[in-house]
Parts: C-alpha cells; structure tokens; sequence
C-alpha cells in the first residue's frame, strides 16, 4: 500500500512539473507585459529565460489605456459578447420552451429541421453572409457581429433537453391557478434553468469572444475590430511599432476576462462540454 | 332524469370538445410564437446562407466586380467544381501513390475480416468498406499524365495538408488528454489545480495563442531558441523550414485544444461503475491489467466521441495557420478554410471560394453526422 501511495505522490509530482512547463508560454507572455519595452528590443530572456518580470514596469499597461485602440477593441469585444450571449439565451430558452413543453402540430418535424443545422459549420456560409452583409449595408456594425450567430442551432438543443428534464405537474398546477404561458415561461421555468442557462451564457460568451474569423470578414474599419481580430492586426509588425511588451499587454487584456470568467465558472465550461461537445 | 342526464353529459362533452379545440389552438399558436424568433435567426443567417452559398458556387462572381455592378456575374453550372476536382489529360495508374493506398486497402481489409469474425457490425462496417474501396482502389490513382495537369494545382496539395493536420493533430491531442484524464481522475485538491492548468490554455483566443507562438518559435527572441542556445545548441527554424512548419503549428494547436478533450474523458471516466474496479481488485487484477481490461474498454465509445469531435475541429483549421505561418513556407501549411478565406477576400473570386466551402461542408458532412449518432443516443 505505501508503495501504491508512493507512485501516486510521484505521479502527482511529476505532472505539477509537466503543468508548469505547460503555463510556461502564458507565464512569458504575462512576464514579458510586465517588462520594459526597451530591454525587449534587446533581450527577451533578461531574468530567468524572460520568466520573470525583472526588471519591472506597469508601463505598457498604462499607455494601453492613453494610446491606441485596444480599449475601443476592449469594448467592443464586450458589447458584442454581452449582446450575443444575452441574445443567444432568450432565443434558446423559448424555442427550447416550446418545442419541450408546448404540443403543437409539426413539433417534431421543426425541430428535427432545426438540429439538422447542426452539421453546417460557420466556414460553409460566411461566404454568403458576407454578400449578404454587403448588400444590407451593415458590415462593421455591432448587429452584423452578432447576428450570424443567432442561427446555431447548439442553444435550442441544450435547452430543449434541459426543459424536457423538468416534471409536468409543475406546469399543471400553475395551469389550474390561470397561469398563462408567458407567465409560466418567466416565472416557473426561467428560474428552475438558471443552472443550464448558465452553462449556455459561459460557452456562448467564450465563443463570441474568441471568434476569429467571422469579425475579420465582417470587420474592416479598425474601430470596428473585436479585440481578437485586432491583436491579429498588431502582431505582424509587433517588433518594429507597436513594441514588444505592448502587444504582449493587449494579449493579457485579451486573455483576462476569459481567464477570469473560466475560473468562476469552472464547473459550469466542464458540464456544458461534457453535455454537448461545446461546439 | 335519465335524459336530462343524457343531455347534460353530452353538453359536457362538446364543452369539453371546444375547449380542447380552443386549446389545441392556442398550443399551436403559442408553440410557434415561442420558436418564431429563433426561426427566424436561423432562416435568414443558416440556411438561406446556405442555399444561397452553393447559388454563389455555380457563377462566376467577383466580389469587386458585382459590388458595384450586381450584374456582373454569370452562370457557369458546375465548371468551378470541375476546376476545384479535375484536370487536362489524366490518367489510372495501379502504382501511384502506392504505399497510401496499400494501408488504406489493408485498413478496408481488417474492417472486412472483423465483420466477418462478428467482432464489427457489417451495417456500421459497410459505409466504410464502401468508401474505402472506391478512395483507396480508385480515385487515389487517378494522377495527371507527363503533358497533364490538374485545374486547380494547389487544391490536391492543400486538402493534402489539411488532412495531414488533422492525422498528426486528432491522435496526439487525443493519447494525451487520456494520460492526463487517467492520472488527473481523483479527488484531491491539487489534482484540480492541475485539471485547471492543462485546461487554461483552451480558454484563450486563436490569436493570443497564436501571438505567444510565434515567439516562442522565433530563433532570435524565442524561448526555445534561447534555452537551446544556453546549452550551445543551434536555434531551430520552426517557421521557414518547410519540414517544421507542419510540427510547429501542430505542436501549438495540441497545447491549445488538449484540455477540451481532457474534460470529455473525465466525463466519461466519472461514468465507469466503482463496482467494476472493486471486481478486478478482488480478483487481483493489477494496475495494468485494470486499465487494459476495464478502463479502456469502458471508454471506447468517449474516445469515438472525442476523436470526432476533433476531427470536425480541426478540418477546420485556420488561425494557427493564418498567423503563425501564413500558409508557408511555400504553401507547406496551407489548409483549406484558409485557402477559402484568400480566394474569397484576396483574389475576390467568390464563386470559386464557395465552390471550396460547399467541398469544405460535404467531407465534413460523415463526421457530423456520427456526431448526431453518438450524442444523440444518450
């Protein structure tokens, strides 16, 4: 038993090492934010291979804020991640509602329909969004950021499975007391889903705010970029513009809040990839 | 009295009748006022998209040109998925390609000998066998003769590449979000701060990974350049060297999307029965045995699910390429969605870039459909 014991310790040894090792590129690129823009220009492995920020300055942080457009990109990112997510949970909670809870002739067949849409990846169809985009005159707006999305069928699945989990007789007694639907919707089922619709609000946030390619097809005015698409902008030239520990800083403000969010919410990313795939 | 009884019951019954008619109505109405607007979202943004992709896939349209002028484009039926697939003067040969094709037959062999063995069943075997015998015996052969060539030169190449992302990607990513599965699937703290740490870097964006990469890879600034050179080893050149290039970007996308497939395993290993170990203990099965006996097994259909999963994820490819190597060096990393992206946006040959993404679609078609398959059946 002690040997079992002993393997097991050493085992869990040698992954914090492995784990260590694996953090090392976010821990440069946290460190090299943290470092002077000049000593970059020399030396990228200054103080333990670059790992820790010595000598140090919030410098590139700062004129982030004074300078440039990652605060705009910043922005951005936030209204059409917010939009997004809020819009995705409404949309999918009451298809959701309706196609669990609600008997109404060709159900079966809409929704069949629906989760068929499930096998048409975003790269079938940006082509034609874009034209479509174009004609309506809406590119480099927020609504053309988010709308496209709105369409993925992955939210009226998790929630039409969620809600189908849910005892009827909740529904009957608030039926018999005149309850209407709208009412039954907002004030018995909305609340019982908040774990689920968490789950959705923390995947759907994730994707709208890494989504590349999308916000770089619709995108094009600088002002317009979400702060993914305009660290890509900057990281080209990085060396010679912008400096090395600035681009390094709007990598860590692209990074934060997703970083953030996903240690909060932990429990809830694992289960919505665990249920759905996460797509 | 009896009558009236009568007469009542029946008032009561068309009372009821109306009333679940009335009812039956106002399911209807409101089940689709409930859907509408979703419904809607998908029409306009999925599948009118759709439809109208493979309308754009059969004209000739540059997007400059009809921008201005809607006119400009013109009806060319199926001449940009002739480009996209064929070439001048082709020709079979029994040899050509011979080794891919020799394992992709013996591949279509062993599937045929396990159907017959009972081991695999011959429906789920059949679609395989089917295709495998038609890409492997057939199309693989076909190749331009000495004075031919193919249409689209680059399009074989970079379905190539595509496919051999996927091949050194999917396997990787795969064996090693099962080692950390297996030794992470315990409850104690510090096993999940490092569940955690292997997950941090899936939360990041294409481009904060692909940012950090790109220096990481530098052989000036890098910090694997700088570790290799305080031992007094040469820098590597991930990026221009055209037999790197592929590792390089495969390496960065193994470190992003471990952690997803990490917590789909853990997921199912939570679903193996403690029964099962308790069994094998009694009966003294060791470490070894247990994880070749039960673990594996117990996690076949996980593993199909995760295997798929990323395969669809990763045909997908193209940040990583986009950024880290731009396609290079000399199309060595070229993949497909971002071959899409230039024909679309940078040579503004729209037509031909749809005809590319309806292709995109129907190889990725088999995998998600044995996605629905393995998720619909929970």
């Amino acid at each position: 038993m002690v040997g079992r014991r002993g393997r097991d310790r050493t085992l869990l040894w040698l992954l914090t090492a492995l784990a260590v090792l694996w953090l090392v590129p976010v821990l440069w690129m946290l460190s090299m934010s943290l470092q002077p823009n000049e000593l970059l220009a020399r030396t990228t492995s200054n103080t333990f291979l670059g790992l820790i920020p010595i000598p140090f300055t919030f410098n590139n942080f700062v004129r982030l804020f004074t300078l440039g457009l990652t605060p705009r990109w910043f922005l951005n990112s936030m209204v059409v991640s917010v939009g997004m997510t809020v819009l995705v949970l409404a949309l999918s909670s009451m298809a959701g509602f309706a196609f669990a809870r609600i008997r109404f002739p060709g159900r079966n067949l809409v929704f069949a329909l629906v989760l068929a849409g499930l096998v048409i990846p975003e790269q079938a169809v940006f082509i034609p969004l874009y034209t479509m985009f174009a004609d309506w005159h809406m590119h480099n707006t927020y609504q053309a950021l988010i709308a496209p999305r709105l369409a993925v069928p992955i939210g009226v699945f998790l929630m039409t499975q969620f809600f189908r989990g849910i005892p009827s007789y909740i529904e009957e007694a608030a039926e018999l007391d005149g309850a209407s639907r709208w009412t039954i919707f907002t004030r018995i089922m909305l609340p019982l889903s908040v774990p689920a619709l968490t789950t959705l609000a923390i995947l759907t946030f994730l994707y709208a705010w890494n989504d590349y390619l999308w916000p770089l097809v619709s995108a094009n005015h600088k002002e317009m970029f979400t702060i993914t698409v305009g660290l890509a902008s900057i990281q080209s030239n990085f060396a010679q513009s912008e400096g090395l520990g600035r681009v390094m800083a709007s990598g860590v403000m692209a990074s934060l809040p997703m970083i953030v969010l996903f240690l909060i919410f932990q429990r809830y990313v694992v289960r919505g990839i665990a249920m759905g795939g996460g797509k | 009295m009896d009558t009236t009884g009568a007469a009542q019951a029946a008032a009561t019954r068309t009372a009821a009748a109306r009333r679940s008619r009335a009812r039956r109505l106002r399911d209807t109405v409101e089940g689709y006022a409930f859907a509408a607007p979703f419904l809607v979202a998908y029409g306009v943004f999925l599948i009118y998209p759709f439809f109208k992709g493979i309308w754009i896939s059969l004209h000739s349209w540059n997007l400059l040109a009809v921008a201005i002028n809607p006119a400009a484009k013109h009806f060319v039926g199926l001449r940009n998925y002739v480009h996209m697939v064929w070439g001048e003067h082709l020709v079979w040969s029994p040899d050509h390609l011979f080794l891919a094709r020799i394992i992709g037959l013996a591949a279509v062999a062993a599937t045929i000998a396990f159907a017959a063995s009972g081991r695999l069943r011959w429906r789920s075997a059949a679609l395989f066998i089917v295709v495998g015998v038609l890409l492997f015996g057939v199309a693989l052969g076909i190749h331009p003769a000495s004075d031919g060539r193919w249409y689209d030169r680059r399009f074989w190449h970079i379905v190539w590449n595509t496919l051999l992302f996927v091949l050194l990607t999917v396997p990787t990513v795969t064996v090693v979000a099962l080692g950390l599965a297996l030794a992470l699937n315990r409850q104690s703290r510090h096993a999940a701060i490092l569940r955690t740490a292997f997950f941090l870097s899936q939360v990041l964006s294409v481009t904060v990974v692909t940012l950090i990469w790109q220096l990481m890879y530098s052989p000036k600034q890098g910090i694997i350049a700088n570790v290799l050179q305080s031992v007094g080893l040469q820098p590597i050149q991930w990026i221009t060297n055209p037999h790197l290039a592929m590792p390089a970007i495969v390496i960065t996308t193994v470190w992003w999307s471990v952690g997803f497939a990490m917590i789909i395993y853990l997921a199912g290993l939570q679903e193996i029965p403690e029964e099962l170990y308790e069994a094998a203990r009694i009966d003294g099965a060791g470490g070894w045995s247990i994880l070749r006996n039960i673990t594996l097994p117990a996690l076949s259909r996980t593993t199909t699910l995760v295997v798929v999963l990323q395969i669809i994820l990763q045909f997908q490819v193209f940040g990583q390429s986009h950024l880290i190597t731009r396609g290079g060096p000399n199309d060595a990393t070229q993949v497909l969605v971002r071959y899409i992206y230039q024909t679309a946006f940078q040579d503004s040959r729209l037509g031909y870039a749809s005809t590319l993404a309806v292709f995109l679609f129907i190889f990725m078609l088999g995998f998600s459909l044995l996605q629905a398959r393995l998720q619909g059946n929970d």
